[in-house]
């Protein structure tokens, strides 16, 4: 009976090793079955088994950047990238806005150990610089029009961290066409590729042309976004009374409206803010000290909507 | 779902970065057509080749269109999205127009989305708009009024009649009946 287990058990990790052949067997199978072949030979299995075993004491390959393959053309994937964006690229901008500074120093360094001299020694360096002033230009002014400046500078550290914009550059394409030392290549990187990028736009064609990129890529990213989630004062209670003494109302009332499970797990208390028997505005929270800051940020939303808006 | 779906990976439809918010991109990055000079299963992608790559790549500026011919080994299609994603697809034995057909849908496609199972065919990051509910949500207007202790709102929401009145209700509309049974004779 033992004997029996035993030798069942060899069958099942046999299996489970032909299981991960059968895909190659299968593929094979069919090919046969053109060719009119009546089976599977007795080598195959095996064979198939030791290059896996090999394949796999090897470890996983190492990654490798894209342009170290055959199949790469920087030219071709330049016009590409280009088009994709539907753009106006200076061929030679472009190239530069790609271009990072450790990897112009590199190379500059390579050809003068061959004795030859490089003529200009070009980076993106600049590019970075006019690109970010461009992206925080266009989202103040878009935001300015409904938010004040506290709410605009969330959204536009928001919009301009590294991340997003990072992701904003691998997400149009600049992760195989960057040239950097670095690989894989750092967030840093193509964010700041991506902003080069945008003073690429505004040099090849206008200053019109890099706000419609900056509003299309960035400013996009707040499709379905709250501007007050992104926006998290520390103390919105102490905000709000601020606020409301810069309009000369300096008494504010906090009173308990409802509470509800006092002492369980699920206490709910709904704190109303109000001047003057007028309700400023109004939140609820697990105890009173969060549910008036709650209701103070609902007080603060409703004094933003209804501020006449700047144009 | 049937049981040939069980192991797909399950997943939502998605935008990558808010495609086509602003402007659209199309999400191919790049396409490697690989194929064999002389061997008969390339046929279709070497025809493909000769009369509607020219056109393909005119119509397709943003995709890098790359051939590598290899001798003796099928013909293959291999696919680059933005996200990173690599798409293989072999295409022994495909015509000319099976192959244009399929280049179009790597076209049109934002990832790869073989061996994925779309969980329903619409998403919302939002599916609340109300927020979340609280007791006070759908609270009566009229106990902003009402003064306490009540009478009436202390009383339990169903009626409170108990089934031994119940019976003596039935008993006197019985006799009732029986009464009006009597004088119709």
């Amino acid at each position: 009976m033992i004997y029996f287990k035993k030798k069942e058990k060899q069958k099942m990790s046999f299996y489970k090793h032909s299981f991960k052949l059968l895909k190659n067997v299968t593929s094979r199978a069919c090919y046969w079955n053109r060719l009119e072949t009546r089976q599977i030979h007795r080598w195959v299995a095996p064979t198939l088994k030791v290059l896996k075993h090999r394949r796999d004491s090897l470890g996983p390959e190492p990654q490798k950047p894209r342009s170290s393959f055959i199949e790469w053309n920087y030219e071709a994937e330049l016009f590409a990238f280009g088009k994709r964006l539907g753009d106006e690229f200076d061929k030679k901008l472009l190239h530069q806005a790609l271009t990072s500074r450790e990897y112009a120093n590199l190379k500059e360094f390579q050809a003068q150990e061959k004795g030859i001299e490089l003529t200009d020694n070009v980076h993106n360096d600049e590019l970075i610089q006019e690109g970010e002033e461009i992206i925080l230009k266009t989202i103040k002014e878009e935001y300015k029009k409904d938010y004040p400046e506290d709410l605009v500078n969330a959204v536009c550290n928001y919009l301009t961290s590294e991340d997003m914009l990072g992701s904003l550059g691998k997400g149009i394409g600049l992760k195989d066409i960057v040239l950097t030392n670095e690989f894989p290549v750092e967030t840093k990187t193509l964010s700041n590729a991506f902003k080069a990028i945008v003073a690429t736009v505004q040099r090849s064609s206008n200053s019109a042309s890099a706000q419609k990129f900056v509003q299309d890529f960035v400013l996009a990213q707040m499709n379905g976004k709250d501007v007050y989630e992104i926006w998290n004062p520390a103390e919105p209670y102490k905000y709000l009374t601020e606020l409301l003494n810069e309009k000369g109302i300096t008494s504010i009332e906090p009173r308990l409206c409802n509470e509800s499970a006092k002492n369980t797990i699920l206490a709910c208390f709904q704190v109303g803010l109000y001047s003057d028997k007028k309700l400023l505005g109004i939140g609820w929270g697990e105890n009173v000290d969060i549910a008036k800051e709650t209701a103070a940020l609902d007080a603060i939303q409703r004094i933003h909507k209804n501020q006449p808006k700047t144009q | 779902m049937s049981n040939s779906h069980l192991f797909l990976k399950p997943g939502f439809i998605n935008v990558p970065l808010q495609n086509g918010v602003g402007r659209y991109v199309s999400q191919l990055q790049r396409v490697v057509l690989k194929f064999c000079k002389n061997n008969g299963s390339s046929r279709g992608m070497r025809e493909f080749i000769e009369s509607g790559l020219v056109n393909f790549a005119k119509e397709n500026p943003g995709v890098v269109v790359y051939l590598k011919p290899r001798r003796h080994r099928s013909a293959v299609i291999k696919a680059e999205y933005l996200n990173g994603d690599e798409q293989w697809m072999s295409c022994r034995n495909s015509t000319q127009e099976e192959i244009s057909k399929w280049l179009n849908l790597l076209v049109c496609q934002s990832k790869n989305h073989t061996g994925t199972r779309i969980r329903k065919l619409w998403h919302t990051d939002h599916p609340s708009i109300q927020g979340p509910w609280t007791p006070f949500t759908f609270r009566d207007p009229k106990l902003n009024l009402a003064t306490f202790p009540n009478e009436e709102l202390a009383k339990p929401k169903d009626s409170d009649v108990s089934n031994h009145e119940r019976l003596i209700e039935l008993f006197k509309k019985q006799k009732l009946g029986d009464l009006e049974n009597r004088r119709g004779e």
